[in-house]
């Protein structure tokens, strides 16, 4: 090994970016959470806490909290469960299982922007195609439910600007664009299982499939699980796309889909109040870094057995 | 006997999985659904789509541009056909194409300068020893922790200090760095044996050719799935474009360009709105549905930390 220098050389460029992209901006953010500075301002004041205080306790930002929770809590879940699902029904067939397996991953593909203008216009309350279907089920033994007589009865809900129906909307498209990657990483997760495994748990007594997925499946696929939970917490709560394109200004009836990273834009680029914009960031990244390192921690623990 | 076991076998067997691809393929109804529709409205004229009739390709009657009309030419020259219209206006009421070129220029850009900064510093982790690698190898893991649209705000706050919003440079530059690509490349590159590289050395070869003439060649796979990964994200990216260019429309990535034409959409656009969204979002499907696996590999690339 030679004793030259040439290693610097070959990191400098990369360790300077990492410096100044990403390390720095954390710290920035750190910073001016702490000021009330606008972009234009000469200088800014020294405000202490005060922005923390507004995001803890201002009704907005109990909005903005209520609307993230709310939607990574209900993503995340289903994304992963049908992200398995579907993985699981798709390795266990004999044929056509490649087809399944793009279709659910086109709209992993597909510029989230426009497949959300599309969706607003499939949930459109008169031209829709969604309530003009539900239309069609009128006067059929559906209307037995309750909630279908009475859409027929009255109209079936405005979806995205129903502030009771507004969020869930919005998340039911993130589930629909999120869960064909949770499902190729259980795909890739499956492939590694053993075969010897699952005889070796039919000789033990799993008779049924389900004691062989509780016994087997499940159990080897613990470390895919743990890493398509986390990334699946990071891509929700960053949900911004959808929430811009269907409300640009406010977040929503009632601020109902207002989501930490459309608050993160209205405050910090459309207001340039960039001080509760940068508190808003750093309460972020404590969220991200804490799930990441709750991750890495699993997944040690684990590896102590393997 | 033994046929009928066979035959009893094979119902059985079918009958599961025709289960379960009748629930497959519910699920694929589903997710088809909002594609299909996009398609279908890029093709029919304005009252079809408002009165949900036509079918998928709509009856393709010419209808009466009325904006042609305003314009003082003659009924006769003023029908449209509809798909043709829809997908002429998408590309004359905005410079759609601008917006595609500017995408394909952004996207290959941030891949390019990607590769020349991470490269390099990937095979210094793992071909040369020295002092302090483990702590440069920590750093690179704690960065890929770090979302860049997370801190967004103090990056714009650089750029505008710089005068760089509204620029081809602010669109490129946050992404400069990819400690996901040192990370990735790092990983393959472990895994070149080192006579490879002892044997480079011995012919003469500088540090920096045998990074772009040895190393390069031999991670063709890794590069391209991260090609995949990178070229995707960015294509598709609409935070980042939304804060940094404002107003200035030749700057427009394709995303940016096809929610302007959402924001003036009155009800004769929507059919030239879906033809918009067909256009940005084919490049990749088409892609996709050439070298799938490749696709999926590089997408699910992330999965291998």
């Amino acid at each position: 090994m030679s004793q030259s220098r040439v290693h610097l050389w070959l990191m400098a460029p990369a360790l300077l970016l990492m410096l100044l992209i990403l390390i720095i901006p954390i710290f920035a953010a750190l910073g001016l959470s702490f000021t009330n500075y606008s972009l234009g301002n000469s200088g800014a004041n020294f405000v202490g806490l005060q922005n923390y205080e507004q995001i803890f306790t201002r009704t907005t930002y109990q909005k903005m909290f209520g609307a993230t929770i709310r939607y990574v809590f209900v993503v995340v879940p289903i994304t992963v469960g049908l992200g398995l699902g579907a993985a699981l029904l798709i390795k266990s067939l004999t044929r056509f299982g490649d087809l399944y397996k793009t279709i659910y991953f086109l709209p992993v593909m597909a510029a989230l922007i426009a497949m959300a203008i599309v969706w607003e216009f499939a949930f459109h309350p008169t031209i829709g195609i969604i309530n003009s279907t539900l239309e069609q089920g009128c006067g059929t033994v559906l209307e037995n439910w309750g909630w279908y007589a009475n859409g027929c009865e009255r109209t079936f809900p405005l979806w995205l600007t129903d502030r009771n129906y507004a969020i869930w909307t919005v998340a039911f498209i993130g589930i629909w664009q999120g869960f064909g990657f949770n499902m190729v990483l259980y795909l890739a997760g499956l492939t590694s299982i053993p075969k010897e495994l699952y005889s070796a748990a039919e000789m033990d007594g799993a008779k049924s499939s389900w004691e062989r997925f509780r016994l087997v499946t499940w159990p080897m696929l613990g470390p895919t699980t743990v890493f398509v939970v986390t990334i699946s917490f990071i891509r929700s709560f960053q949900v911004f796309d959808m929430v811009e394109a269907f409300y640009p200004q406010g977040g929503g009836p009632s601020k109902s889909v207002y989501v930490m990273m459309f608050a993160l834009y209205e405050k910090g680029i459309q207001q340039n109040l960039m001080g509760i914009g940068a508190a808003i960031t750093v309460v972020f990244l404590v969220f991200v870094m804490l799930l990441t390192i709750v991750q890495r921690w699993l997944v040690d623990k684990r590896t102590h057995y393997v | 006997m033994s046929n009928f076991d066979t035959s009893q076998r094979i119902f059985r067997f079918s009958s599961s999985e025709a289960i379960k691809h009748v629930i497959l393929i519910f699920g694929a109804l589903i997710v088809l659904l909002p594609f299909y529709v996009m398609l279908s409205y890029s093709l029919k004229a304005p009252a079809e789509i408002m009165q949900n009739t036509g079918g998928f390709f709509g009856t393709q009657e010419p209808f009466r541009d009325d904006y042609c009309i305003k314009l003082g030419n003659a009924v006769a020259d003023c029908m449209v056909t509809p798909w043709i219209y829809n997908y002429q206006t998408a590309f004359e009421k905005a410079p759609l194409l601008r917006y595609l070129l500017n995408g394909i220029l952004v996207t290959f850009s941030i891949f390019f300068i990607q590769v020349v900064i991470a490269l390099p510093c990937a095979y210094a982790l793992a071909k040369l020893r020295f002092w302090g690698r483990e702590t440069v190898f920590a750093l690179v893991l704690f960065c890929l922790l770090i979302p860049v649209h997370a801190i967004a705000l103090p990056l714009y706050i650089m750029l505008a200090k710089l005068g760089l919003t509204n620029s081809y440079a602010a669109l490129v530059i946050p992404w400069t760095i990819s400690v996901f690509g040192i990370f990735l490349m790092r990983q393959f590159f472990m895994t070149i044996p080192d006579d490879l590289i002892d044997a480079a050395r011995m012919d003469g070869m500088s540090e920096y050719s045998i990074i772009w003439n040895v190393m390069l060649p031999s991670a063709i796979p890794a590069l391209m799935a991260f090609a995949i990964f990178s070229v995707v994200a960015h294509w598709n990216d609409y935070f980042w474009p939304r804060i940094v260019i404002t107003g200035n429309r030749d700057l427009f990535t394709p995303p940016l360009g096809l929610r302007e034409f959402k924001g003036d959409a009155d009800g004769d656009n929507f059919g030239p709105m879906m033809a918009t969204a067909v256009v940005i979002v084919t490049p990749l499907l088409v892609a996709f549905a050439l070298a799938q696996k490749r696709f999926i590999d590089g997408i699910t690339l992330s999965g291998m930390k």
